[in-house]
């Protein structure tokens, strides 16, 4: 029986921590200006108003790469709703401008350094992993994070709430 | 009492269904993920060793050993191959799971003292994350007394530093 009320605690306690490690500020996320692919430094706070999807991405992060098709067809499909995807790629600029260029990129593709990846931690990517995806509303608030590839139907249903 | 104890288990079961995908789930920070280990094999020969979490992986060519003090010299030779994939973007991609073992010449150990050999890797898992760069560290003492052979012939050409 205590067992059973441990797993119990467990499973509470477990989703209470990470509800606590997840404080949805979006602060310094929204602090950042980063170079574009043109080396032309982009505020992110320009977007302020337009639900906000932010990307971390890198072209050698095989599942971050398989995701993105989506996002490019979300930004297709809603951005005249006020949808705005940007790309941050912890990469090299190169590289991300030949990717960007093969999928037809029709968001802009930021470039970052493991350092600025930083601002996602207090998100929910204690680990630094790729890809992670934050989704904010139209009053910066953090209304989704995610470690890892998100799909089509999530995507959608998260931000058709938020539009 | 039997109903109870049904119910326990239906309970036990829900449990284990909210519980378990959210274990599944939770990646293992890298250097458990790709746990990195080395040894003396004889007097200049390092073993170095990762061992791959199941639902993990390496890319080889990320794959970079040092040693500190740099004075010490490393000889790194070709690493074994992995399983290759043809990446859309990269081409030919080779992989490394379960575990990677290479053996690291010491250009000139001395014997009695330490050396630390770091290694850098980079990896992804099956979920759909892809891990940082990251160095691992590992101190390897050079047993007191040990006979140096004279220096191995150069491994390949070709090192990863090249």
């Amino acid at each position: 029986m205590f067992a059973f009320a441990g797993a119990i605690a467990l499973a509470a306690g477990i989703s209470l921590a990470l509800w606590d490690r997840h404080p949805p500020d979006a602060g310094e996320l929204l602090a950042l200006s980063l170079p574009d692919l043109q080396g032309a430094k982009q505020p992110l706070a320009q977007w302020r108003g337009k639900v906000l999807l932010v990307n971390f991405w890198a072209t050698w992060c095989g599942p971050c790469r398989d995701e993105m098709p989506e996002f490019v067809r979300a930004q297709h499909d809603l951005g005249a709703r006020g949808l705005q995807v940007v790309g941050i790629a912890i990469d090299q600029p190169d590289k991300v401008a030949s990717f960007a260029r093969e999928l037809e990129l029709n968001y802009p593709a930021l470039i970052a350094t493991y350092e600025t990846m930083d601002v996602a931690k207090p998100l929910g990517d204690r680990l630094l992993g790729l890809p992670f995806t934050v989704i904010l509303d139209r009053q910066g608030k953090v209304a989704h994070t995610q470690l890892g590839p998100m799909k089509s139907e999530q995507l959608r249903s998260i931000i058709g709430k938020l539009l | 009492m039997q109903a109870s104890g049904r119910l326990k288990s239906w309970i036990a079961c829900a449990v284990l269904v909210i519980v378990a995908p959210a274990f599944a789930q939770n990646p293992l920070p890298p250097e458990r993920a790709f746990r990195f280990s080395a040894r003396m094999v004889d007097a200049r020969t390092v073993e170095a060793r990762f061992n791959i979490a199941d639902g993990y992986y390496l890319y080889r060519d990320k794959i970079h050993f040092t040693v500190e003090p740099a004075a010490t010299g490393l000889a790194v030779p070709s690493l074994p191959s992995g399983s290759a994939k043809d990446d859309p973007f990269f081409g030919h991609v080779e992989t490394y799971r379960g575990a990677v073992v290479v053996n690291l010449a010491l250009k000139d150990p001395k014997p009695g003292r330490e050396v630390v050999i770091a290694a850098e890797s980079q990896g992804c898992a099956d979920i759909g994350i892809c891990y940082p760069p990251t160095i691992q560290r590992v101190t390897v003492p050079i047993p007191e007394g040990s006979v140096v052979p004279p220096t191995a012939p150069e491994p390949a050409k070709k090192t990863w530093f090249d």
